[in-house]
């Protein structure tokens, strides 16, 4: 079939179809990317913490701008060059557009990547410490591997299992952790269901789990047809009595009960809960987002309740790299309480001789920048000096502080190398000078702990659903653009216009990409 | 539209000027937001250095639009679609930002607020 106008205008519209149609899906995108910027405006006149400003490496992104200007650059170049009719030169900027998309998202991943692994915790009296977390030596996984300390380990001595709520690979890993310490799980008491009796000491499996809660469920609709069923009897009973005539059903529904012996004999058991006994009481291990912990008793996410003393669960770090006050300051400042005094009272400040240090030296380095600025830029008419250190400054000790204090030079004059400011602190490269210190935080201050990931804090939400929206448009519309350079041969041979006038509209997509990335990059990496 | 090879070779030209202005534009954006001493405003970020950042990348987004979105030269239908879906957004934001009484504390555009 003919296609009509695909380069030739349209006499109303005066433009080709094609055209129209791409500046139409634009346009709806506007709106699309336009929903998360105002999103993003909200969330940041709205936090109710300090806002991460300037919290992202800015070479990464710095680099993605200039590989995204570029690449917008040779697709404008690919498209000139078919209008010339140049194949080679089209086939040249196009590959080096695509590569550029490539580019582009290979930096995105290294940056997703290192906050992905990055671990941040908030304790309850609103210090941020951020960091990488030790191996917990008792908390062995399916592969043999430690896991991370920052589990959550009980005593447990009984298990009582939600028989319809149950999380399957959750009762694996109790019974792999339960034979790895050499206990038995079994059930506390007889248990009949339908045909079959299940005595006491049956072992713990998800098969056995599975039959109760079938039979539950069965018990559960049975018990349920049965009732309904006598209410049913009771109604048409009550109905036919002469005293009720002419009554309505809600003067009637007070007296119309249904009588538990009647039934008693068709009412089949139901099992909602299961209750498991440990022998000898033996130490599990939760990942701290899948339960409640309590002293005596604590809950999984399944309703699974877990009988047995809480055990100690720290959260390990072995490398702290930042130290962040900023939102014990804006707590303290909303008490009037003064910053460096709250500060000062934190369990980190009294309890880790490194971070009383890191605390000691950043104040010492805020007071040598404030007489900087004081000098330089002097005082306003009222006395006051007319540039101070910024809160990030003043309150927050990251990890390029910490090597500066190591290597014994003035904040800002610390020497990074190139891979770090993409990658993080190179750790071992720092490890001989003691660069980052180790800090046990024992469970009970633990207000929040995670990687940077969107579930960390509505910056680090926002951030990675504008990106990954744009990324999506990355990889889209280099996949566009590498179906004219690999497929396009053919219909450059027929009709090179035609291949001219698709490249241009694929190009536009493109263009838009970049005009996204040109104010997503100040927005998230620069302020 | 250019459309003879000499009018496309002639815009090949400005095609790299204004890919050279894009870079250049985006070194200024860190360089404002980076070097202590090109800071403006008060010291670290602020209000001021917000502007400037959106007014930068407003600028590098009306170049890529102008220039290789050939918007210079384009049909006014274009103009009514693309305009009219910014214009529409705009709407919108002002609809949301007039709310009186809610927990965010935007009054209005008057400049002087601890972005």
């Amino acid at each position: 079939m003919e296609i009509p106008y695909i380069f030739t205008p349209r006499k109303d519209t005066g433009m080709c179809n094609s055209k129209i149609a791409i500046w139409l899906f634009l346009a709806s995108e506007v709106m699309l990317f336009g929903g998360f910027f105002s999103s993003y405006v909200y969330l940041r006149l709205g936090a109710d913490y300090p806002w991460p400003e300037r919290a992202l490496p800015v070479l990464p992104g710095l680099i993605n701008t200039f590989v995204l200007i570029f690449s917008s650059v040779t697709v404008v170049f690919a498209w000139a060059a078919l209008k010339l009719r140049k194949w080679g030169m089209f086939q040249l900027c196009m590959g080096i557009t695509i590569a550029c998309a490539a580019i582009f998202m290979g930096l995105k991943g290294i940056e997703y990547n290192v906050k992905w692994h990055h671990q941040a915790v908030r304790l309850t009296d609103y210090t941020i410490l951020e960091g990488h977390l030790d191996k917990d030596p008792k908390a062995i996984d399916a592969k043999g591997q430690p896991y991370e300390a920052d589990v959550i380990h009980v005593n447990a001595e009984k298990l009582t299992f939600s028989t319809v709520r149950f999380h399957k690979p959750w009762v694996e890993e109790i019974i792999r952790q339960a034979e790895a310490g050499k206990a038995t799980v079994a059930l506390a008491e007889e248990l009949s269901l339908q045909g079959q009796k299940l005595p006491a000491g049956t072992k713990l499996s998800v098969d056995l789990l599975e039959a109760i809660q079938k039979n539950h469920l069965k018990s559960r609709a049975n018990n349920a047809d049965v009732r309904t069923d006598a209410l049913r009897g009771e109604w048409v009973a009550a109905k036919a009595k002469a005293e009720n005539a002419g009554k309505q059903g809600w003067e009637m529904a007070p007296n119309i009960n249904i009588d538990p012996a009647k039934i008693a004999n068709s009412i089949m058991v139901e099992t909602p809960s299961v209750s498991f006994v440990v022998t000898p009481p033996t130490n599990l291990w939760f990942k701290h987002r899948d339960i409640k912990e309590g002293a005596d008793q604590s809950r999984l996410r399944d309703d699974t309740a877990i009988i047995g003393k809480l055990q100690d669960s720290p959260v390990a770090f072995h490398n702290l790299d930042a130290i962040d006050f900023r939102h014990v300051v804006m707590q303290a400042e909303k008490k009037g309480i003064d910053p460096v005094k709250a500060i000062e009272n934190t369990w980190l400040i009294k309890h880790s001789k490194e971070a009383k240090e890191a605390w000691e030296w950043n104040k010492a380095q805020t007071a040598r920048l404030e007489q900087e600025l004081l000098d330089k830029y002097g005082r306003d008419e009222n006395n006051q000096p007319k540039r101070v250190p910024t809160l990030t400054e003043r309150y927050r000790i990251g990890w390029k502080d910490f090597v500066a204090k190591a290597d014994g030079v003035d904040k800002g004059k610390e020497k990074i190398h190139t891979s770090e400011e993409f990658m993080g602190p190179n750790y071992e490269l720092r490890e001989p000078k003691h660069t980052f210190p180790h800090l046990h935080i024992p469970r009970e201050l633990v207000f929040l702990s995670g990687k940077f990931t969107p579930a960390w804090n509505t910056y680090y939400a926002i951030y990675f659903t504008m990106t990954f929206l744009h990324g999506l448009h990355v990889i889209g519309g280099a996949i566009v653009l590498g179906y004219y350079l690999f497929r396009g041969k053919k219909m450059y041979q027929s009709n090179p216009e035609w291949l001219a006038n698709r490249v241009e509209v694929g190009g536009l997509f493109w263009h838009f990409v970049d005009l996204v990335w040109i104010f997503l990059f100040p927005i998230l990496y620069l302020m | 539209m250019a459309d003879s090879p000499e009018q496309i070779k002639k815009s090949i030209k400005t095609y790299t000027f204004i890919g050279l202005v894009l870079f250049i534009f985006t070194g200024v954006t860190v360089a404002v937001a980076t070097v202590p001493a090109l800071d403006i405003g008060v010291h670290g970020f602020d209000h001021w250095d917000m502007i400037l950042g959106l007014l930068i990348a407003s600028f590098k987004a009306t170049l890529v639009g102008y220039i290789f979105m050939h918007l210079n030269h384009e049909k006014k239908a274009i103009y009514w679609i693309f305009f009219g879906a910014l214009v529409f957004f705009a709407f919108m934001i002002v609809l949301i930002m007039s709310a009186k009484s809610d927990p965010i504390h935007f009054n209005g555009f008057d400049l002087g607020l601890p972005f």
